[in-house]
C-alpha cells in the first residue's frame, strides 16, 4: 500500500461505517434538541417533523423537486461548460487571462434584484431565468480554480513535451488537462450546492412550481415544517451531489500530485509593473462598459429599466440631482463595507481553519462535511431568520451570515489543496517519522496556498452577495436595501448604481487579494506566475 | 396589426427558450395572445381571473390570455413596458412611482377599494388605532417607512415613538416576541396565524385615512389607444369572474387549489384569504357602479395619501375610459 494512499489527504475518503453513522447521529441529534429547545417560536422543525412532512406531502415535494432540479442541472451544465471555454479562451490567449477573468468576475457579482426581472422579460414564462441564474451561480468558481490548475504542473514537463518536439496542444491533453483535474474536480463541487440555489431563487423572478415557490409559501404561511422540509431536501440533495463529484474526481484524479519545484518569476521593474495594472484596468473597464451598452440593445431592452453606462453618468455625474443621488449611495456603500470586511475575513479564516483541523483529526469530517455542504446548499432565505434570532441584527449577525456565505467554497478549495501536496514530500516526511502537525506546517500548508487564495479571490462576489442579501431581509441598511427598496419604487436609476457599485467594490476587493496572492505565490507557487 | 415583431431580444429569447425547454402554451386558434402579469404568486389573491378563465369567457371574447405568476424578484413594470405583458397588476403607489420615473402607464381598474395594509397584533397587547402604535416595536420592511410616516402624519402621531425592526415578511417575528405588531396585509399574515390556531387583532390603515388603491389594473397609453377592443375585453372577463368569486368564495378557493397542484395550496387558507378579501373589493361604491369602479372622491383621497408618500400625482393617472365601455356592457 502506498503511503500517499494513507495520508491524511484522503479525506472524505471512504470511511468505516460505524463513523459516519455516529457523525450522523450527532447531526439529527444536535437539530432535534435545537429544534425542541426552539419550539413555539416558528423558527426551526426537528429532523422527525421534516420527515413526517416528507411523508405526507412526497408527492408534491418529488414534483417541485424534479422541476428545481431539472433547471440546477441544466444550469450546471451550461455554467460548466461556460467556464471551460472561457478557461480554454485564456489558454489560446494567455494575454487576455486577466481580462476574462475579471470580465467573468464582474458579470457573476451583478445582483439578482437586477438581473432576476431582466431575465424574466428577456425569456418569458417558463423556466429560462432559473436555468440562467443556476449557471450564472456557478461559472465563476469552477473558472476560477481551473485557471489555476491549468498551471499547476511542474516545469520539467512542459520541457519533456517540448523535448519530444510537440506543442501547446500536447501539453494541454498531457499535462495541463491531468492537473487540472482535482482542481476542476473541487469548483464542480462548489457548484452542485450553487446550482440548486440559483434554480430556487431564479423561481423568486416568478414561477408556477419548484421548491423556491413552495418555500416562499411556506414561509408566509408559518409552515416552518414545510419550510425545512424544502431546506433539508435542498441540502440532502446538494450533499448527494458534492459526494458524487467528489467521487468521480476522487476516481479519475492522478494518485500522488508530483513537486513542482518552479523557479521564482524573473522580478520586474516596479514601474513597469504599476503600467501594467493601469493598461489591465483600462481594458477591463472598458471591454465592461462596451459590453453593458451592448446588452441591452441586443436584448431590444426598454430603457425604462434597462439603464445604460451613459445614463448612470447622467445619473450620478451630470444630472439633475447627482450630488444627492451620490451622498445615498455613499452612505450606502459604507454601511455595506462596514459588515461585508469583517465577514469576509471571517468566513475566509473558519474555511481554512476547519480544512487544516480535518486533517489533523480526519474523523471530524463526518460531521464537518454535511454541516458544511448544508449551510451552503440551505436558501440563506431559510437560515437567515434563524441565525438573526441567535445573534441579533446587528453587526454579529450579519457578519456570521457573511462568513457562512464565504466559507463554503474556501473550506472545499483549501481541503482540495492541501490534497496537493507532493507524493514524494510526504514521503520524506514519513521517513523523519514527522507528526500530522508537523506535514501540515511544512508541507500541505505550502502547497494549498494557491487554492486557497484562488478561493479567496472567488470569495470576495460571494461576500458583497452575502452582506446584500442580509441588508434586504434582516437589517434594512446598506445596498441591499436599497437596491430592493428602488426596484419597487421603479427607480432603476440608483438600481443600476447600486449595480456598479457592487461590481466595483467586488472588482477592487479581488484585485487587493490578487496582489497580495502574488507576493505570497512568488515564493510559495511560482509555477502560478508564469505567463 | 403585427402582435410581436421579430426582435432582436425575440430571436434570442427564442433560443434560450429552445435550450430551456419550457412548456409551450396551447397554440391558439385565430385568438388574439394576451398576457395578464399578476403581481404574486399564483393564490386566491387572483382567484377572479382563474375563474374567468375556466368559464372560458376569454376565449368567447376571442382572447387567449396567459396569467404570468409573480413573486419577490418580480417587478411588475419591465414587463409591462416592455409590451410582454398587455396589462399589470400594480398598486397607486407603485404606479406613481414608475410614472415619476417616465413610465406612460394608466390606472384602469380597482381591484382593491381598500388597502389591504393592516397593523397585525395580539389580543395581549393589542394596536387598535395608530395612537397605539407609541412605544411598540413594529416589525416592518424598512421600505414601508413611507407607508408609516403618511399614517402617522394621517392620524397625528408621533413617529419616533415607534421602534422600527426591519424583519422579513413573516408572523415568526411576533409570535416569537422579537416585535409587538407587524405592518403587513389583512389577507396573508394574519390569515397564516389563524389557521395555525392563533388569534390576533388588525387595524386596517384604510379605515383610518391611508387611501392607497391596490391591485390596480395598469397598462400603457400606447396600449389604451391602440389595443382597446382587448383590454375591454380583458376587463370584461375580469369584472365577471370577480363577480363570481363574491357569489362563491368557497368555490373560488377551490378552484384556485386545483388549477395550481404543485403550489401545494391549503384549501382551508385559501378559504379564509378569499373571505378576508371580500370588504376590500366590494363596497357600495362597486354595488352601485360596478367592480373595480372608481369616483372623482376617491380619486382626490389618494392623491392627497400619495402626496404624504412623497409622490406627486394628478387625477390623470386614472383612466375610466375602457372601464366605462366595460360596465356599459
Amino acid at each position: 500500500m502506498s503511503l500517499a494512499a494513507d495520508a491524511p489527504a484522503g479525506v472524505g475518503a471512504a470511511r468505516p461505517r460505524g463513523m459516519t453513522a455516529t457523525g450522523l447521529i450527532v447531526i439529527f441529534l444536535g437539530w432535534e434538541l435545537a429544534a425542541r429547545a426552539l419550539a413555539g417560536a416558528y423558527l426551526l422543525a426537528g429532523p422527525t417533523e421534516v420527515a413526517v412532512y416528507l411523508w405526507q406531502n412526497a408527492r408534491l415535494m418529488g414534483r417541485a423537486l424534479a422541476e428545481t432540479l431539472t433547471n440546477a442541472a441544466a444550469g450546471f451544465v451550461l455554467g460548466n461548460l461556460a467556464a471551460v471555454a472561457l478557461a480554454a479562451l485564456a489558454l489560446i490567449v494567455p494575454r487576455a487571462e486577466r481580462a476574462i477573468a475579471a470580465l467573468a468576475l464582474i458579470v457573476f457579482c451583478l445582483p439578482l434584484v437586477a438581473t432576476g426581472p431582466i431575465l424574466r422579460v428577456v425569456f418569458g414564462p417558463g423556466a429560462g431565468p432559473q436555468i440562467a441564474l443556476a449557471a450564472l451561480a456557478v461559472y465563476f468558481t469552477t473558472l476560477v480554480p481551473l485557471l489555476v490548475g491549468l498551471r499547476a504542473a511542474p516545469a520539467a514537463w512542459f520541457d519533456l513535451v517540448a523535448s519530444y518536439g510537440r506543442g501547446r496542444g500536447a501539453a494541454l491533453v498531457h499535462v495541463r488537462a491531468m492537473s487540472a483535474l482535482p482542481y476542476l474536480f473541487a469548483g464542480l463541487q462548489i457548484a452542485a450546492p450553487a446550482a440548486i440555489l440559483g434554480a430556487m431563487v431564479g423561481e423568486f423572478t416568478g414561477a408556477e412550481r419548484g421548491m423556491g415557490v413552495l418555500a416562499i409559501q411556506a414561509m408566509r404561511a408559518l409552515d416552518v415544517e414545510a419550510t425545512w422540509a424544502l431546506a433539508t431536501l435542498a441540502a440532502v440533495t446538494s450533499i448527494a451531489a458534492y459526494a458524487a463529484l467528489g467521487a468521480l474526481g476522487r476516481a479519475l484524479a492522478p494518485e500522488a500530485p508530483p513537486a513542482l519545484l518552479a523557479p521564482p518569476p524573473a522580478t520586474q521593474a516596479a514601474g513597469r509593473r504599476w503600467g501594467d495594472q493601469a493598461v489591465h484596468m483600462a481594458v477591463v473597464t472598458a471591454a465592461a462598459l462596451a459590453l453593458w451598452q451592448a446588452t441591452p440593445w441586443l436584448l431590444g431592452l426598454n430603457a425604462f429599466f434597462a439603464k445604460g453606462p451613459g445614463d448612470i453618468w447622467a445619473f450620478l455625474v451630470t444630472g439633475a440631482g447627482a450630488a444627492e443621488h451620490r451622498a445615498t449611495l455613499g452612505a450606502a456603500l459604507g454601511e455595506t463595507a462596514l459588515y461585508a470586511v469583517p465577514g469576509y475575513l471571517a468566513g475566509l479564516a473558519l474555511g481554512a481553519g476547519l480544512a487544516m483541523a480535518l486533517v489533523l483529526a480526519p474523523a471530524l469530517a463526518t460531521v464537518a462535511m454535511p454541516v458544511a455542504v448544508a449551510l451552503r446548499s440551505v436558501p440563506i432565505v431559510t437560515t437567515a431568520p434563524l441565525l438573526v434570532l441567535l445573534m441579533g441584527r446587528g453587526a454579529v449577525g450579519t457578519t456570521v451570515i457573511v462568513a457562512v456565505m464565504v466559507f463554503f467554497p474556501t473550506f472545499v478549495a483549501c481541503l482540495h489543496g492541501l490534497r496537493q501536496a507532493p507524493g514524494q514530500a510526504l514521503d520524506v516526511a514519513d521517513s523523519f517519522a514527522a507528526g500530522r502537525l508537523a506535514r501540515l506546517v511544512h508541507m500541505q500548508v505550502p502547497a494549498m496556498l494557491p487554492a486557497f487564495f484562488a478561493a479567496a479571490r472567488m470569495a470576495v462576489p460571494a461576500a458583497v452577495l452575502a452582506v446584500t442579501v442580509v441588508e434586504w431581509l434582516a437589517t434594512g441598511r446598506g445596498l441591499g436595501a436599497l437596491m430592493a427598496l428602488s426596484a419597487s419604487l421603479s427607480d432603476y436609476g440608483t438600481l443600476w448604481s447600486c449595480v456598479v457599485l457592487v461590481a466595483v467594490l467586488s472588482a477592487l476587493g479581488y484585485a487587493a487579494v490578487g496582489a497580495a496572492e502574488r507576493r505570497v505565490l512568488s515564493v510559495y507557487a511560482a509555477e502560478q506566475l508564469a505567463r | 396589426m403585427i402582435r410581436r415583431p421579430m426582435t432582436r431580444r425575440g430571436v434570442l429569447a427564442a433560443g434560450g427558450a429552445a435550450l430551456a425547454l419550457p412548456a409551450l402554451p396551447r397554440l391558439a386558434r385565430a385568438q388574439s395572445p394576451v398576457t395578464l402579469q399578476l403581481s404574486w404568486l399564483h393564490s386566491v389573491q387572483f382567484a377572479g381571473s382563474y375563474i374567468a378563465q375556466e368559464r372560458g369567457l376569454w376565449a368567447d371574447a376571442g382572447l387567449d390570455v396567459s396569467l404570468n405568476p409573480g413573486g419577490p424578484n418580480a417587478p411588475v413594470e419591465p414587463p409591462v413596458i416592455s409590451g410582454d405583458a398587455l396589462v399589470g397588476i400594480s398598486a397607486a403607489d407603485y404606479t406613481a412611482a414608475a410614472v415619476e420615473q417616465g413610465a406612460p402607464f394608466k390606472i384602469l381598474m380597482v381591484a382593491m377599494q381598500k388597502n389591504p395594509f393592516v397593523i397585525a397584533s395580539l389580543p395581549g397587547n393589542p394596536v387598535d388605532a395608530p395612537a397605539d402604535l407609541q412605544g411598540k416595536r413594529l416589525g416592518m420592511a424598512l421600505a414601508n417607512r413611507p407607508v408609516l410616516e403618511a399614517l402617522c402624519t394621517l392620524n397625528d402621531v408621533d413617529i419616533d415613538a415607534i421602534e422600527m425592526v426591519p424583519t422579513q415578511y413573516s408572523a415568526a417575528p411576533l409570535l416569537n416576541g422579537e416585535v409587538d405588531c407587524l405592518l403587513c396585509w389583512e389577507t396573508d399574515l394574519p390569515v397564516a396565524m389563524a389557521i395555525q390556531g392563533v388569534e390576533s387583532r388588525t387595524m386596517l390603515m384604510a379605515d383610518f385615512d391611508y387611501s392607497v388603491h391596490s391591485q390596480t389594473y395598469i397598462a400603457t397609453e400606447d396600449s389604451i389607444a391602440n389595443r382597446r377592443d382587448e383590454l375591454v375585453a380583458l376587463l370584461r372577463g375580469e369584472v365577471q369572474g370577480w363577480d363570481a368569486y363574491r357569489a362563491d368564495t368557497d368555490a373560488a378557493a377551490a378552484l384556485t387549489v386545483e388549477t395550481f397542484p404543485d403550489l401545494g395550496l391549503d384549501l382551508e387558507t385559501q378559504e379564509l384569504q378569499a373571505q378576508r378579501q371580500v370588504p376590500l373589493m366590494f363596497s357600495d361604491l362597486t354595488e352601485a357602479n360596478g367592480f373595480g369602479w372608481w369616483t372623482d372622491d376617491t380619486v382626490a383621497a389618494n392623491v392627497e395619501t400619495l402626496a404624504l408618500l412623497g409622490r406627486s400625482v394628478t387625477p390623470d393617472l386614472w383612466d375610466r375610459s375602457i372601464l366605462e365601455e366595460v360596465h356599459a356592457g
